[in-house]
């Protein structure tokens, strides 16, 4: 694939001397609702060096989108400074536009006009000439495997199909960075690795991807570097390695056979084990964190033994994300957005 | 000039998409003949009531047609700025350089089109009825018929990106649109009612249409209501274009 210079007007040069492509510094913002004021995003500092994947972690409500938002124009910064491709945002909207893509959450690609329409029209509302555009349209289609449905009306496109036709709109002018809000929602897991795949591919010729993401697995498996919001505020922030490192020892998943009082009898005997540093349950399900699985495991079934409670299965686990989140915020990440919605003005 | 390729790129996209709409196209046709077919024949035994202004009954109704689909085709813009609202096209399009005015303006002008295909049909089709063209005052109404359906469409698209919902969109424009036409004259004429009403009409845009409307579409042109209708019209569409490139600008959230 080659994604060379196409004649794009991209405007004038303003030097990136700090390497950060996309740099905020205690960004805010608060939205008026009849239940009074919400600060939806509450100091945000951060800095996505140019090339790299930046995903953007946490539940429903967090001030992902509200943040992206901002970033990307559609939504005046409410506090604070953003600098997006060395542009500031507040102060010149329209030069950040030419230089970054953006895929909402809805696409919003035209239902009655084929792949190919949609893309040139993209194209040439980003100041692209037509015969520039026709073959780059020509060409992102190629990249996103959409050659075969190009002039079929997007209508009849498959989930995946439409999402990397979004995608493909998001590039069409070869931004330098390019913002992906929950990309892979509604995507079943074929379609998501698929997606994962393209976003590599941009990567590595050089775009910058700063996406957010509710699901654990796809902050993991793409993102260079993450940031874990929550409540409006970073939680952490780092490599998923170096996140997970943090997070000191195992975690112990026991299943308790469901008879009245063994969950109380386990809890209070495993709160009194030495090796349980903390412990969590749903329902019958307890999830124990320790130094060394290997090495506590044996003692921990002692005890359940000892005070005759059965058990259904045990399983060890790694450090996962969800495990950073928890550490830092005492919730699962898994639970945390359950039954809020982003706030949107 | 970017601004002016901005426009003509967003008109081709919203014409094509209306094109390629079928039910819209029969909607759009069927609405106004329908007027036509079952409201004309029971204003025949009108025409002699006191009050009635002269001229025979589709001289008087026909202007009233047009102004009417003016005003609807204007006002029910807003409702596909909710359905391209909710499906993203407009963060999508707020995202690119692409001119807000342009965004804005884009889609009316393409609605405006269309409306003067159907009232091309409508008129072609009154004159099988008994309507005399006075071409020259029908060249002058398409002016303030653009005018008002211009104002209407800037005002319904503000309104549906404040709203953001269909449903509050919904109560917002038939709210306002149902005085307004009440109080316009439209089906009759406003100088059968009583004075208060007559009165009140002289707030309302859509009446000073109404009025200009029947006076050119009889061929006079230089009438008080004629230049009334561009002195209102004009600053008024001039000022909601300006309020409803602000709203894309700021508001849209």
């Amino acid at each position: 694939m080659t994604l060379g210079d196409q004649g794009f007007d991209t405007g004038f040069d303003t030097g990136f001397d700090t390497g950060a492509i996309i740099s905020t510094r205690d960004l805010r913002k608060s939205f008026t609702t009849k239940g009074g004021e919400v600060e939806a995003v509450r100091g945000v500092s951060i800095d996505v060096a140019r090339g790299e994947i930046f995903g953007f972690l946490g539940p429903n409500g967090a001030g992902k989108t509200t943040t992206l938002r901002m970033l990307t124009t559609l939504l005046p910064i409410g506090g604070g400074t953003a600098t997006v491709a060395g542009v500031d945002v507040a102060r010149r909207p329209q030069e950040v536009r030419k230089r970054i893509g953006y895929v909402s959450q809805l696409g919003g690609a035209d239902d009655l006009a084929t792949g190919r329409e949609n893309l040139i029209l993209q194209g040439r509302l980003y100041g692209g000439e037509r015969s520039t555009v026709t073959r780059r349209a020509e060409l992102l289609m190629e990249i996103l495997d959409l050659t075969e449905f190009a002039d079929r009306r997007v209508r009849t496109y498959s989930g995946g199909q439409r999402r990397r036709l979004d995608v493909a709109l998001g590039i069409v002018h070869e931004p330098e960075v390019l913002f992906l809000d929950e990309p892979s929602t509604g995507l079943d897991p074929q379609n998501r690795a698929n997606l994962w795949e393209h976003v590599r591919n941009l990567r590595s010729h050089g775009t910058t991807i700063f996406l957010t993401t509710h699901y654990l697995e796809e902050a993991d498996a793409l993102c260079d570097r993450i940031m874990i919001m929550d409540h409006g505020r970073i939680v952490v922030e780092g490599t998923p390695r170096e996140l997970k490192q943090q997070v000191e020892g195992d975690s112990v998943i026991l299943s308790l056979h469901e008879v009245d009082g063994a969950l109380e009898r386990a809890t209070t005997a495993l709160g009194l084990e030495p090796h349980v540093r903390k412990m969590t349950s749903d329902g019958f399900d307890l999830r124990l964190y320790v130094e060394d699985g290997s090495v506590a495991l044996p003692a921990l079934l002692r005890t359940l033994d000892a005070v005759e409670v059965a058990i259904r299965s045990v399983s060890l686990s790694e450090p996962t994300l969800d495990d950073v989140f928890l550490a830092r915020t005492g919730r699962s990440l898994r639970d945390a957005g359950a039954g809020r919605q982003e706030v949107r003005a | 000039m970017k601004g002016l390729r901005d426009i003509a790129l967003l008109f081709q996209r919203y014409t094509l998409q209306m094109l390629r709409n079928p039910v819209w196209l029969f909607v759009g046709f069927s609405t106004p003949v329908l007027y036509l077919a079952l409201f004309t024949p029971l204003l025949k035994n009108l025409s002699h009531a006191p009050g009635f202004p002269s001229g025979s009954v589709i001289e008087v109704f026909l202007p009233g047609i047009l102004s009417l689909l003016a005003f609807a085709s204007g006002s029910s813009m807003g409702f596909s700025t909710i359905f391209e609202l909710q499906s993203g096209v407009i963060e999508r399009f707020r995202v690119t350089p692409a001119s807000r005015f342009a965004i804005l303006i884009g889609p009316i002008l393409s609605g405006l089109t269309m409306m003067m295909v159907f009232d091309a049909v409508v008129v072609a089709i009154a004159v099988g009825f008994g309507f005399r063209v006075h071409f020259v005052g029908l060249l002058v109404l398409a002016l303030l018929l653009a005018l008002l359906a211009t104002l209407m469409a800037a005002f319904s698209t503000a309104t549906a990106l404040l709203t953001k919902d269909i449903s509050s969109f919904a109560a917002i424009i038939n709210g306002i649109n149902l005085p307004i036409l009440l109080l316009a004259g439209v089906l009759l004429p406003i100088s059968l009612g009583p004075l208060w009403m007559r009165v009140l009409a002289h707030f309302n845009p859509l009446y000073y249409l109404v009025q200009a409307s029947r006076s050119l579409a009889s061929g006079s042109l230089a009438t008080a209501a004629v230049w009334q209708a561009f002195a209102v019209l004009v600053p008024m569409c001039a000022l909601v274009l300006w309020w409803a490139t602000r709203v894309f600008r700021k508001a849209v959230a």
